[in-house]
């Protein structure tokens, strides 16, 4: 198929592993599918130390199922990357553990405290659910089919995440106020979830043409605000004033780019930001340590199999 | 090695394709199937297949369902009142066969 076919066909799930795709879209789908990918991933190494720390059994079980729920749709994900025949699920494990498999910028940053833990469940798993939601119209059927598991799965991620935020905000003074302290350091961040602006996104053009995405990256966080401003307001949630953000007349959010830290932004996705080696470096030990399942698991096949090459098992 | 996995919701259900697998044999595909597929949706059984044992036939290769009219395949293009609720059933449910297959 040559890239025109490819733009007029496009559409939901239009095209599967049994479609000669060009080598374009085999790559821009397996770039969104292994961030996506590595960012689960990453996401469930952050909040797994928060199953020992949550503070009753209930918190722990949830976010013992949370945590597994996002290590599978990793999984789920790097399967539907590896039918695109560009990467392999050991390479993209690899990169991941060596620091060049990119992920989204708040896994970057280390969350520590119990007050943090909305930030992130409430939140980016908000802002992810939404992007996710839209994702479903994937133009590679393996990519919305994981999708429609994800999204299945993820309602009590967000519940769960808000949940904590209302205990929280309805405790005493000083959980309010620490957790407002969390919520001011996550907010620029959360908004830097859906990328740069319009305009400075490279990729978008090609992956909406051949129907990879959807909604610009401004029309996905306009959908975000919507949604979650009036949620921080209803807790008590102070809205910090910068980055200033402008509510138009057809209800449509303006946030002033130039108040967030864009920088900071692009050292995070290069993966060179102070923080990101020590996210990355405890999922490169982990990595390790369980290198030796895998070999057994590989030994296992290439006996059953005989010859031919092995695949990563799950 | 692919495993392709099907699963059955209840008793009495179809299994149907739900995604699939790595692994190396028949028991850890099942494990993972177990893992993947039937931790969180309703689950009654799960069916795991190599995914090489697979064949399919599509569009490209055939003309499914043959390429004349064949209005005497369904019920509704006989000028006659459904016998009973059974006829009737099959009938309204031709209809929707017949309507899906004109769409794209």
């Amino acid at each position: 198929m040559d890239i025109e076919t490819v733009k007029d066909r496009a559409g939901p799930r239009a095209f599967g592993p049994s479609d000669d795709m060009p080598e374009e879209y085999r790559k821009a789908a397996t770039r969104m599918l292994q961030f996506h990918a590595n960012s689960e991933i990453m996401g469930a190494y952050l909040e797994r130390p928060f199953i020992r720390k949550a503070p009753s059994l209930e918190r722990k079980m949830a976010f013992s199922a949370k945590v597994q729920d996002e290590i599978g749709h990793g999984q789920l994900l790097y399967r539907a990357a590896e039918s695109l025949g560009i990467k392999t699920r050991e390479e993209m494990l690899e990169e991941l553990a060596n620091g060049e498999g990119k992920f989204l910028n708040c896994f970057h940053y280390p969350m520590t405290d119990w007050v943090e833990t909305p930030m992130i469940a409430f939140f980016v798993d908000g802002a992810a659910m939404r992007r996710q939601a839209t994702l479903k119209r994937s133009s590679w059927e393996p990519y919305a089919h994981a999708m429609d598991k994800v999204c299945f799965e993820e309602g009590f991620h967000v519940k769960h995440g808000e949940s904590i935020l209302a205990e929280l905000m309805n405790g005493s003074r000083a959980e309010q106020e620490r957790t407002q302290e969390a919520f001011e350091e996550w907010w620029p961040r959360i908004l830097q979830f859906f990328g740069p602006t319009n305009d400075k996104s490279t990729h978008h053009d090609f992956a909406s043409e051949v129907g990879l995405k959807f909604q610009s990256n401004d029309d996905l966080r306009n959908a975000f605000l919507n949604a979650y401003l009036p949620k921080a307001r209803k807790y008590g949630l102070e809205i910090p004033d910068e980055p200033r953000i402008r509510e138009r007349d057809d209800g449509t959010f303006e946030v002033a780019e130039e108040d967030l830290d864009w920088d900071e932004f692009f050292e995070v996705s290069k993966n060179q930001y102070a923080g990101s080696e020590e996210q990355i470096g405890k999922r490169h030990d982990t990595q390790e340590a369980v290198e030796w399942v895998r070999d057994a698991l590989e030994e296992t096949e290439r006996a059953a199999m005989g010859d031919g090459a092995p695949a990563a098992a799950d | 090695m692919i495993w392709e996995v099907f699963r059955q919701e209840a008793a009495g259900d179809y299994h149907t394709h739900c995604g699939n697998v790595h692994a190396p044999d028949r028991d850890m595909a099942l494990l993972f199937a177990e893992i993947q597929h039937g931790r969180r949706k309703p689950t009654n059984s799960l069916w795991v297949v190599p995914k090489p044992e697979i064949a399919e036939v599509d569009t490209d290769d055939a003309v499914f369902g043959g390429s004349t009219d064949k209005a005497y395949r369904f019920a509704q293009s006989y000028n006659v009142e459904p016998a009973a609720k059974e006829v009737a059933d099959s009938e309204r449910e031709l209809t929707e066969a017949e309507r899906k297959r004109g769409e794209p």
